[in-house]
């Protein structure tokens, strides 16, 4: 290979090597989580750690739309909410129905419904796309209401089975949390290699502006549909995977304030940044129930500080509005200039340790 | 109709704005290895003719051929792929993207790996993916720019971006390259380098449309020159003729005069 090319750093297998590192950690968590008994810290880890694991196949999705490509969605509970309903029905109205199969289902109707909408909304730019899936997410969440016969309206599809795959029976949060994870991890491999390739950089060339990336032979418009329909598909499958974790569903869970969730998660872990997003999931999955656990930490606190769903949207728009002033790139970044920094101080103090011994012989 | 060595033909091409007619009825063809300057006055047309050429804009009337086949109505990254490719007035270099990568999605049109095998990173994307790598390199070195291929794009000194943004076009394999005055801001060295680096790859058979402020550049270059003003061509021929056209002193160079 070209010596010149040879030296250029390898942001690739770096990458390969965080991944590695993280999946062997959060494989771990669950038994180290068993040293800590939850009446100590008031807070269930594996179970908030499943529903991390759920809500980062749709924030790797998303990044890669929002965060790569430039694309807003401010609607994406919706397709969480299609893989969600698609395999409650069907393994609920369906005797016997497979549910691995019902989660494939989700998935797949998800991105084919992302592709319906995306053809026409993905012509939009700015603020004028961020209206439409705006509009998208509250179509969705009406018709998750208002389609009864097929929903179940307000109170939803209860009693959905638990996920069950190869004769395996995932019916606890410790089983669901190896499956979930995996997928995660499996999601993110692909995201890492999609990136770091010829799609990834037209992807990142068309973020950066759309006329130069066509004349640079980039086809756009197909591109931004692509990015559009693999986003949907991840969410759909994390929302299918919901489903099977919270054993019901209801419309509830696929309102606005979770479409601004998955977005602030973004924004917070780093847009473009795909270490981002996982961080920005686990700081927002893990608020709440911490926050529900302060009052028994610190006793004294007001109780209203528990109802974390009154103030939910206040205080992710608050997170939005300091992170994009303060730390926009969010925190992967943050943390990557400290470690850089770090980096550079120890290898000045080896230098001059090296230095010092060099001139004492 | 076709002439044998006629690259591109630009027939009766008119493009309106409302009202205002930028080009009227414009009509010139580029032959095969020359190097063809369009020049005039600002606001003549000459960047509308580039969007109208690669597809950004659609002419409201006239025709524009390349190899023999109409483009009209195209889209850009198909234009790019046939082989006619440009650059920008004013740099767009993609933000966050090392100089290698820009010239890599330079390579777009020439390589064919989708989300699929990509995201599963199948040998045939690996296998692409290498040869992008080291196609761009050579590409980077012949620019000169090898030694800076891991910088951020966006960070290099102004004239290297200029070479940069050249580099990424040329890794698309075109067969004529629009250049949209490529030296701007740059200063004498600078523009002298440019001179040097587009006469060799007009010896390696790249055909070349240039419009250019810097008159000693385009008289020292181009092969003939096509003058516009206000949407019109009021004068063509070889750059000693177009000099001394009194149209085009008044037009154009009768600032300088």
């Amino acid at each position: 290979m070209d010596k010149q090319l040879a030296r250029l750093p390898d942001a690739e297998s770096r990458n390969y090597r965080t991944l590695a590192i993280s999946t062997a950690f959060i494989l771990l968590i669950p038994v180290w989580a068993r040293f800590i008994p939850g009446d100590v810290l008031h807070i269930d880890i594996v179970n908030v750690m499943v529903l991390a694991g759920i809500y980062a196949c749709v924030v790797v999705g998303l990044n890669l739309l929002v965060g790569y490509a430039g694309q807003i969605s401010l609607g994406h509970a919706a397709f969480f909410g299609i893989g969600a309903y698609t395999t409650a029905i069907l393994c609920t109205r369906i005797h016997g129905f497979p549910t691995w199969l019902g989660v494939l289902a989700g998935t797949a109707l998800s991105g084919a419904i992302g592709w319906l909408v995306g053809k026409p909304v993905l012509r939009l730019k700015g603020h004028y796309l961020a209206m439409a899936t705006l509009g998208l997410g509250e179509i969705a969440f009406i018709l998750f209401q208002q389609l009864k016969w097929l929903t179940g309206g307000t109170v939803g599809i209860l009693n959905i089975p638990p996920l069950s795959m190869f004769g395996l029976k995932f019916d606890t949060d410790l089983k669901l949390y190896f499956v979930v994870w995996i997928i995660v991890m499996a999601l993110m491999l692909l995201s890492i290699n999609l990136i770091r390739s010829r799609v990834g950089r037209g992807l990142r060339a068309l973020h950066s502006s759309e006329v130069a990336a066509d004349a640079m032979g980039v086809n756009t418009s197909t591109y931004k549909v692509q990015v559009f329909v693999l986003s949907a598909a991840f969410a759909g499958l994390g929302g299918a995977l919901f489903a099977h974790f919270q054993k019901y569903v209801n419309p509830e869970s696929f309102v606005l304030a979770i479409s601004i969730m998955f977005i602030t998660m973004v924004v917070v872990g780093g847009m473009g940044n795909i270490w981002g997003g996982l961080i920005g999931v686990l700081l927002l999955t893990f608020l709440p129930p911490v926050i529900q656990a302060l009052p028994q930490w610190l006793p004294g606190l007001p109780s209203g500080l528990q109802n974390f769903s009154n103030y939910e949207l206040v205080l992710y728009g608050l997170l939005l509005i300091l992170f994009m002033m303060f730390l926009p790139k969010g925190v992967a970044d943050g943390l990557g200039r400290a470690a850089d920094f770090t980096e550079v101080r120890a290898r000045r103090l080896g230098d001059r340790r090296k230095a010092k011994r060099l001139e004492g012989r | 109709m076709m002439v044998a060595d006629t690259l591109l033909q630009i027939r009766e091409v008119t493009k309106r704005f409302g009202g205002l007619a930028a080009l009227k009825d414009v009509s010139f063809d580029v032959t095969v290895g020359e190097i063809k300057a369009m020049i005039g006055p600002n606001g003549a047309g000459k960047t509308t003719m580039f969007d109208v050429l690669t597809g950004i804009l659609h002419p409201t009337a006239g025709d524009v051929m390349l190899k023999g086949e109409s483009i009209v109505g195209l889209r850009p990254d198909q234009i790019t792929a046939m082989g006619m490719i440009r650059t920008f007035q004013t740099i767009q270099l993609f933000e966050g993207m090392t100089a290698l990568e820009n010239v890599m999605v330079g390579c777009h049109c020439r390589t064919a790996c989708g989300f699929a095998s990509s995201g599963l990173r199948q040998p045939a994307a690996r296998r692409e993916e290498k040869d992008i790598r080291e196609k761009s390199m050579d590409v980077l070195k012949d620019v000169g720019l090898a030694t800076r291929a891991g910088e951020i794009g966006t960070n290099l000194p102004y004239g290297q971006q200029r070479m940069l943004e050249l580099a990424r076009a040329l890794a698309s394999e075109p067969d004529i390259i629009l250049l949209d005055e490529p030296a701007a801001g740059l200063n004498q060295y600078e523009t002298g380098e440019l001179a040097g680096l587009l006469v060799r790859f007009r010896e390696r058979g790249l055909t070349i449309l240039i419009v250019e402020h810097d008159m000693g550049l385009v008289m020292q270059i181009s092969d003939e020159i096509v003058v516009l003003d206000y949407g019109e061509i009021i004068a063509r021929g070889a750059p000693q003729d177009v000099q001394n056209d009194p149209r085009v002193i008044e037009a154009y160079l009768g600032i300088e005069a």
